[in-house]
């Protein structure tokens, strides 16, 4: 899936070239082997491209449009045969071109290009329609949350300068501005040189609720989604974890790094030391958002340069956020035996067991290879050399999610949803 | 009693309604710009006219009075007071409400002003570097840092470029905008002849804003209740700098996210700098005054700069709290006997002001002007609230065309934000655009959201000023360059 970021600086003095290279840093833990910058003028231009030193260059004017994910398909932009609007997803949609085609239409006539949008996405109604992002040529942009809200999607500005709008509040930090508004499911924002105006389409909450994994995976720690911590909707997973724990353990350890956060969690719970087991090689990468199999292990493998003297001789309790189809807590476990010299790994999960593929194919998940789904608990333990496997439960997962008032979305662990929502 | 009240906005509007009120039944008489419908309704219904005049010429001001010989005269705005007006009519004898020129300066002169809090070490001040020439001006801000550019003359309550920078990768992408605006803003000041410097730069600093008005004879000091403005353009706080698109006040004389405390020390800043100013010019200052503060993790309760008049639209936030004669208030202010009178406001009701303009404001008014506008005033008057009718003119045709600013203000009031939020969202809608032109305003003034919102930066700026408090940091902002020593110049950036 891909995540956008949106510049628009009210001044005509900036050129946003670098900043949106900072933004797209940001956001690339999401996804970032592509990425597609849009910018306004007397076409509305689009450069698609692999890296984002360069394509971050193509965003010289004061207004850029900017969808990054993991490959091309997660990228999806279309712009209309006169050029003059551009319409990006953060998934390939089927309705993408209908709208696009409704609002060429309604620009051309002059027409209210907000009204032609809310029209066309209301007709195209649909369970997994993905958020929208939309520019013009005359530099007016559209950002939609999908009303199935399973990203999220955040607007914030800097001084009187700018208006940003982003998948993750992070890119809004890291720009220097200030976090405005978590965008309700259904809600979008008209932003052009001299309006701003909010609108509504689709605001259907029953229907709605955020992806898990954005909380569990996705989403950096020091991200806010949707008013909530994500740092310490993490911790408290792992606060939760610590319930399940059987035997005796010396020290807690998280899987890098996304399961570190749990792991604090965990061993405050238990009061025993957290530590450091892992030093990372050539910066972060997310193992998880590879599709390629040997590529993800690549990823898993550079990740996990041991800490021996931290871990040698100890029973270690083991954190990960999720097991999908386990080979990465293979890894670990092989590291931990064979390379450290550990007696015992209990392993934790701070999550149920994935047992359903993604129906809005936002998690790419291909039952064949997911752990869960194909092994028995005993087969599992064997071949993950593990001395005992603890997941949270769905009523775990749920009694945490209503705790900070949210409504997850959980298909894919056999629920629909977790929470309540506020 | 025979007022004439100089100005043509919502700010006058409001003090028209304040003023009918009184006891002491006045005529009003209003000298303004252009056919505000407002005022000229106001005046009418008093028995009193409307003149339309250049109310920044002392000649034509002081003509209207001739004419009708008032027993009082209140300078709304702040460029009459620039050019004389105020001046012009004291010295013709008559009884004015309203800071002359020279005490006008605090004003007009953000240098000026700040000079004066370094000069008598007031409370509150911030760092700042002003320039009269463009070649130094240049050379400073190639190695600004964290700092908000301003025109030194109050020059509508815009152009003024806040660019955040405490991350040294996105510094050369700011200096790169620093630069150019700082010449951008020099060809815009040249046209101001009636001052030497031109441009200020001065300390960014963060926290929640708000306004303190005071009204004073010279001697005594009436303050005001707080009142809480919102420049951005958009929700959120998003978006240009406008002259104001709402405010809130209440319940009582303190906003809920400022504390006595804080509401006592701002007086006691914006009182010490009405003495330190007269001091300086020795005049007396007669008229309204007033603090636009910001709650700061350097100071807390911090200067961000002075107006010599009421503020607008937070005057707005009054019309419908005051419980006494607000114009004996103004007469005694104007006669120096202020000492004798007090303001009495219904310390639990809560207001919200919200503005609405066409779209073009605040950056091209040529765009705004010229939209004919209408609002159904019986059914807003329903709702309890009130309309301040601000840059609209009626013309010929008995339409109100827009003036290229914000046209209405709407003022809402009731026992909570909940309320008043309530009746103020509905009312806005009862204002349209007559040829589809859009309309905008804040929905978000006055919202729970974003009340919280403030608790939080304030709550932020308080844990920070107090912790400064006790290690007598307060104010101070040290910066050290290995080899050239230690400085208290929060000015320089990270560029080398």
């Amino acid at each position: 899936m891909g995540s956008f970021l949106v510049v628009y600086a009210f001044d005509e003095l900036w050129s946003l070239a670098n900043i949106v290279r900072y933004g797209l840093l940001s956001l690339q833990h999401r996804g970032s082997q592509s990425c597609v910058v849009c910018v306004p003028g007397e076409k509305v231009v689009c450069t698609q491209g692999e890296s984002i030193d360069e394509v971050s260059k193509e965003a010289f004017k004061n207004v850029a449009l900017v969808v990054i994910g993991n490959g091309s398909d997660d990228t999806p932009v279309e712009t209309d045969n006169t050029k003059s609007i551009a319409v990006a997803s953060e998934r390939p949609w089927s309705g993408s071109d209908g709208v696009l085609q409704a609002l060429a239409k309604a620009l051309s006539g002059n027409g209210d290009i907000v009204e032609a949008f809310v029209s066309a996405v209301s007709k195209a109604s649909s369970n997994a329609m993905p958020s929208l992002a939309v520019l013009t040529k005359r530099g007016e942009v559209i950002v939609w949350r999908s009303s199935s809200s399973l990203s999220p999607l955040v607007l914030g500005s800097y001084g009187f300068d700018m208006a940003i709008a982003a998948s993750e509040s992070v890119a809004i930090d890291i720009l220097g501005g200030e976090v405005k508004r978590f965008l309700a499911p259904g809600e979008g924002m008209y932003i052009a040189r001299h309006l701003l105006k909010r609108f509504t389409v689709n605001a259907n909450s029953e229907r709605s609720g955020l992806c898990t994994f954005e909380f569990l995976y996705l989403a950096r720690h020091d991200a806010i989604i949707d008013g909530v911590s994500v740092y310490l909707f993490r911790k408290l997973l792992g606060k939760e974890l610590a319930k399940h724990i059987e035997s005796e353990v010396d020290v807690v350890v998280g899987v890098p790094e996304t399961a570190l956060p749990y792991a604090i969690g965990f061993a405050e719970a238990i009061e025993k030391p957290f530590e450091m087991a892992f030093v990372a090689t050539g910066g972060r990468k997310r193992s998880m958002l590879y599709s390629d199999p040997f590529e993800k292990l690549v990823a898993i493998h550079l990740k996990m340069n041991p800490i021996r003297s931290a871990l040698e001789g100890k029973r270690i309790a083991l954190i990960d956020d999720s097991m999908v189809t386990g080979s990465t807590i293979k890894t670990v476990s092989q590291i931990l035996r064979f390379r450290v010299g550990v007696p015992e790994i209990h392993l934790f999960i701070a999550s149920p067991p994935l047992v359903a593929q993604c129906p809005f194919n936002v998690m790419k998940l291909d039952m064949k290879s997911l752990l869960a789904a194909n092994l028995s608990e005993s087969l599992a333990k064997d071949y993950l050399e593990v001395d005992s496997l603890h997941w949270l439960s769905k009523e775990d997962v749920n009694g945490v999610v209503s705790r900070f008032g949210l409504k997850l979305c959980g298909r894919c662990f056999g629920v629909v949803f977790f929470g309540c929502g506020k | 009693m025979k007022v004439l009240l100089v100005g043509s906005g919502g700010r006058e509007h409001a003090l028209a309604k304040l003023i009918r009120r009184s006891l002491l039944e006045p005529r009003l008489f209003i000298a303004m710009d252009y056919r505000n419908p407002g005022l000229e309704r106001e005046a009418v219904e008093t028995g009193g006219r409307g003149f339309v005049v250049h109310t920044t010429s002392p000649a034509e001001v002081a003509k209207v009075a001739e004419e009708i010989s008032p027993d009082l005269i209140v300078i709304g705005p702040e460029e009459p007071q620039f050019h004389g007006v105020t001046d012009e009519l004291r010295e013709r004898g008559y009884i004015v409400f309203g800071a002359s020129s020279k005490c006008a300066e605090v004003e007009k002169s953000k240098v000026f002003a700040r000079s004066l809090m370094w000069k008598y070490k007031i409370y509150g001040r911030l760092y700042f570097k002003a320039f009269t020439g463009i070649e130094e001006a240049r050379r400073f801000i190639e190695f600004a840092g964290d700092v908000v550019i301003k025109p030194a003359r109050q020059a509508g309550g815009k152009g003024v470029k806040v660019l955040k920078d405490t991350q040294a990768y996105l510094s050369r992408d700011r200096a790169e905008v620093k630069k150019t605006y700082v010449e951008k803003l020099f060809s815009e000041m040249e046209r101001y002849r009636d001052i030497d410097y031109k441009i200020l730069v001065e300390q960014r600093v963060e926290g929640v804003e708000y306004t303190s008005m005071i009204i004073t004879d010279g001697n005594a000091v009436i303050p005001l209740p707080l009142v809480q403005d919102h420049p951005h353009a958009y929700e959120f706080d998003i978006g240009p700098e406008t002259g104001g698109m709402g405010s809130i006040q209440g319940p009582g004389w303190v906003l809920p996210f400022i504390t006595r405390e804080e509401f006592a020390k701002t007086v006691e800043v914006v009182s010490e700098v009405l003495k330190a100013l007269q001091n300086e010019v020795r005049e007396a200052y007669v008229g309204a005054f007033a603090g636009q503060m910001m709650l700061t993790g350097i100071w807390g309760p911090t200067v961000i700069e002075f107006y010599s008049r009421f503020g607008d639209p937070e005057i707005s936030n009054l019309v419908p709290i005051v419980t006494n004669d607000f114009l004996e208030l103004l007469d005694k202010a104007a006669r120096r006997k202020l000492a004798s009178a007090k303001l009495d406001i219904d310390e639990n009701r809560v207001t919200i002001v919200k503005a609405l303009a066409p779209a073009g404001y605040p950056d091209d008014k040529k765009l705004a002007s010229g939209h004919p506008v209408c609002i159904d005033e019986s059914r807003v008057r329903e709702l309890g609230c009130e309309v301040l009718y601000a840059s609209v003119e009626l013309q010929g045709d008995g339409l109100m065309y827009s003036k290229g600013s914000r046209i209405f203000e709407i003022v809402c009031s009731g026992n909570s934000y909940e309320e008043a939020y309530e009746k103020a969202e509905k009312a806005v809608t009862y204002v349209k655009s007559l040829d589809g032109w859009p309309l905008f305003y804040r929905g978000d003034i006055g919202s729970k959201e974003l009340l919280m919102d403030r608790f939080r930066t304030a709550e932020r700026a308080r844990t920070i000023y107090w912790s400064r408090m006790r290690r007598g940091l307060l104010g101070k902002v040290l910066v050290w360059i290995p080899g050239e020593g230690i400085s208290d110049n929060p000015l320089i950036g990270f560029l080398r």
